[in-house]
């Protein structure tokens, strides 16, 4: 499965795609199947929105306590907040933050992939 | 310290009004982000993970406390009420919105700060000795010097597109407090037998990816022709820096290139074409030595009765006093280490009130003079000894008294995945992990000193190729790793580490540390410190220690 994430243009928020807005959590996000065409068609609408976000990219996700959580920790970060201090998304709780919390798998970020290949 | 003269205030005007423009043409969709990210890169706002991180300038570390003040002001209305001090002796807000940040740069030039020059390729933030002024060591105040540095450096049009970023230390004591070898140019003043004032010039230092220990290519400029020198080394730079590889493009590599030898040949070359011409003019150096002018100080007893009396009634004040108070050259005077190191705190973060506590005693008892050290930490530099006792208490009040300078919790630790987008692997709960371990204050000072520096990539803002215990942040598979180096150091007898063994996961690290410290214990002989011990002995009984309790 894939979620669709950017970094919100005038603050810097990240943001996950949902039906065609932005939302700002990872557990409202939509998800697409690794064939399903919706999920690179959504990228390129997003990457048609240079006013509204920053770099969209696809990320890998992977199965955590019944629910999806980021594949690779970079994202898992992203996703949750920073680690050292409980004052990111992390705050809002429920099931949904409680699986990228207790998500396990490793690989480096499609984004950190995209950044070290324009290197 | 320095005041801004009408000429600075306009240009940060003028700077200010700019960026507003630059900013409201991004968010209308006039300019991309391939064309704005250049733009605010030189306006020190970076997009990293979470949101925009704003890095401002804090010249040679010193602050008044009108502009601590306004740095906690910031925190509090425009991030989470919080800053983040750097090696670069910088503060960073990591929360910063970009509809927020042309504001931002007009409350900083309110208190005469900026954010220029903080990202890109150019002269970046000078840093000093944060003792100066203070300490009886310094040949000069090394201020005046990295004042003059700042003021030519600033949208210097010949320098401001250079290969790649370009740092400058400045040090006058034999102690190197500054890392002057791992910069760009390190700078250390000395005094000729005729009295006359020059620099040692080391030049090519570097952490990175490719770690460098600076060479000395002048080991006596006078010191009035310091900045044609400058801009002979700055000259040779642009001229032969690589441009095509940015692994390859700061000044290091071109040292190494063409050798000490040959470098330092061809900056005499292009020195002597410029002449005395290029040189400060006598009353500007004097202008700016006048800024710099020492403070008043009461002539007291070396002996403060208030202050030995405290010490014995309270414990916890005698250890304060061992390890955060160091010597001032006024009897009577000592300078204060303010950790920012709490056992289980970010290293460097400071929340606004912690940085409103700190101004308030610079005002009471610190004659307004605040420094940031590239160890991430604060001091106050002229504290009277008969204060002390009232200083460290309201240090105590506001989380700011932690016993732990040079101590193995005293960690530099980049921001890391937490926070940065370049970063492969947290460094912030490594430090803390390690931190927790060494909690007990006695079991902290029998180690003694002890430099542990952490990064979370192989930029090394964390500084871990010079760590006596270095840490590095690696990505193996997708997981964070990290490959630990002893035998660093950033001081006076700097060195690059020596990598350890084989990279370590995450949750093995700090019981690594403990181990590396259990072995150095069982090694070590009279007054020997870690690093003295490690020079002695090698990697051999660090290692079969670390990986037989691995393995």
């Amino acid at each position: 499965m894939k979620a669709l994430t950017a970094n919100r243009l005038t603050d810097g928020e990240v943001v996950f795609w949902r039906q065609g807005q932005w939302v700002e959590q990872f557990g409202d996000a939509d998800l697409f199947a690794d064939d399903d065409p919706a999920g690179e068609a959504a990228e390129g609408h997003a990457k048609n929105q240079p006013t509204v976000v920053v770099e969209p990219y696809l990320i890998d996700l992977v199965e955590s306590a019944g629910l999806w959580a980021p594949l690779s920790y970079r994202e898992r970060i992203r996703a949750l907040g920073p680690s050292n201090l409980a004052h990111g998304k992390q705050t809002r709780g429920g099931a949904a933050i409680a699986a990228l919390l207790h998500a396990h798998g490793a690989a480096r970020s499609t984004g950190r992939v995209d950044l070290i290949k324009r290197k | 310290m320095y005041r801004y003269d009408q000429i600075d205030r306009d240009m940060l005007a003028d700077r200010g009004a700019e960026f507003r423009g630059q900013v409201a043409r991004r968010l209308a969709g006039e300019l991309t982000e391939e064309e704005f990210k250049p733009l605010r890169l030189r306006n020190g706002l970076y997009l990293q993970l979470h949101a925009y991180m704003l890095r401002i300038a804090v010249p040679y570390g010193s602050l008044n406390p009108t502009q601590l003040r306004k740095l906690a002001w910031i925190g509090r209305t425009y991030d989470k009420g919080y800053g983040h001090f750097t090696t670069r002796t910088n503060l960073q807000f990591h929360w910063i919105r970009l509809a927020d940040a042309p504001d931002i740069m007009d409350h900083l030039a309110s208190v005469d700060m900026h954010a220029i020059q903080t990202s890109g390729n150019c002269i970046r933030n000078v840093t000093a000795d944060p003792y100066a002024g203070a300490t009886a060591e310094e040949i000069d105040d090394p201020r005046v010097w990295a004042e003059a540095i700042r003021q030519w450096s600033t949208v210097h049009p010949e320098f401001n597109w250079l290969p790649r970023k370009f740092k400058i230390a400045v040090t006058a004591a034999a102690k190197d407090r500054t890392a002057a070898k791992t910069h760009d140019i390190g700078l250390n003043l000395k005094r000729a037998r005729d009295g006359s004032l020059g620099f040692e010039v080391m030049v090519g230092g570097g952490l990175g990816r490719t770690p460098y220990i600076a060479q000395t290519i002048r080991q006596f400029l006078p010191a009035t022709r310091l900045i044609s020198y400058l801009e002979g080394i700055l000259r040779v730079y642009n001229r032969q820096g690589r441009r095509d590889n940015i692994h390859k493009a700061r000044i290091k590599m071109v040292v190494a290139a063409l050798g000490r030898d040959e470098f330092a040949a061809q900056v005499e070359a292009e020195w002597e074409k410029m002449g005395p011409g290029a040189d400060l003019p006598d009353t500007e150096l004097a202008r700016i030595r006048g800024a710099f002018a020492p403070k008043t100080f009461e002539t007291l007893p070396a002996v403060s009765e208030a202050f030995e009396a405290a010490k014995l009634a309270t414990p916890a004040f005698a250890r304060f006093a061992r390890n955060n108070l160091k010597p001032h050259k006024v009897a009577g005077y000592s300078i204060v280490e303010i950790s920012l190191k709490a056992i289980g705190a970010t290293p460097g973060d400071a929340t606004a009130e912690q940085m409103e506590a700190v101004a308030d005693l610079a005002e009471r008892f610190g004659q307004n003079d605040i420094r940031v050290t590239h160890e991430q930490n604060l001091v106050l530099p002229h504290v009277k000894l008969d204060d002390v006792p009232a200083v460290w208490a309201a240090l105590a009040d506001a989380g700011l008294a932690t016993p732990n300078m040079n101590l193995v919790s005293d960690i530099i630790a980049c921001p890391g995945l937490d926070y940065c987008a370049l970063a492969n692997a947290r460094a912030i709960s490594v430090a803390q992990h390690i931190a927790q371990k060494f909690a007990d204050a006695d079991r902290a000072e029998k180690v003694g000193e002890l430099k542990v520096k952490i990064s979370g990539c192989i930029n090394a803002c964390g500084h871990h190729h010079v760590g006596h215990i270095g840490i590095l942040g690696v990505d193996k598979k997708g997981e964070e790793f990290y490959q630990l180096t002893l035998g660093g150091s950033a001081a006076e007898d700097a060195a690059v580490g020596q990598a350890l063994g084989p990279a370590l996961p995450y949750d093995k690290v700090a019981e690594a540390v403990d181990t590396l410290v259990e072995t150095y214990l069982r090694e070590r002989r009279d007054g020997e410190r870690f690093l003295d011990t490690f020079r002695r002995t090698g990697v051999a009984p660090f290692k079969e220690a670390v990986y037989a309790d691995v393995h």
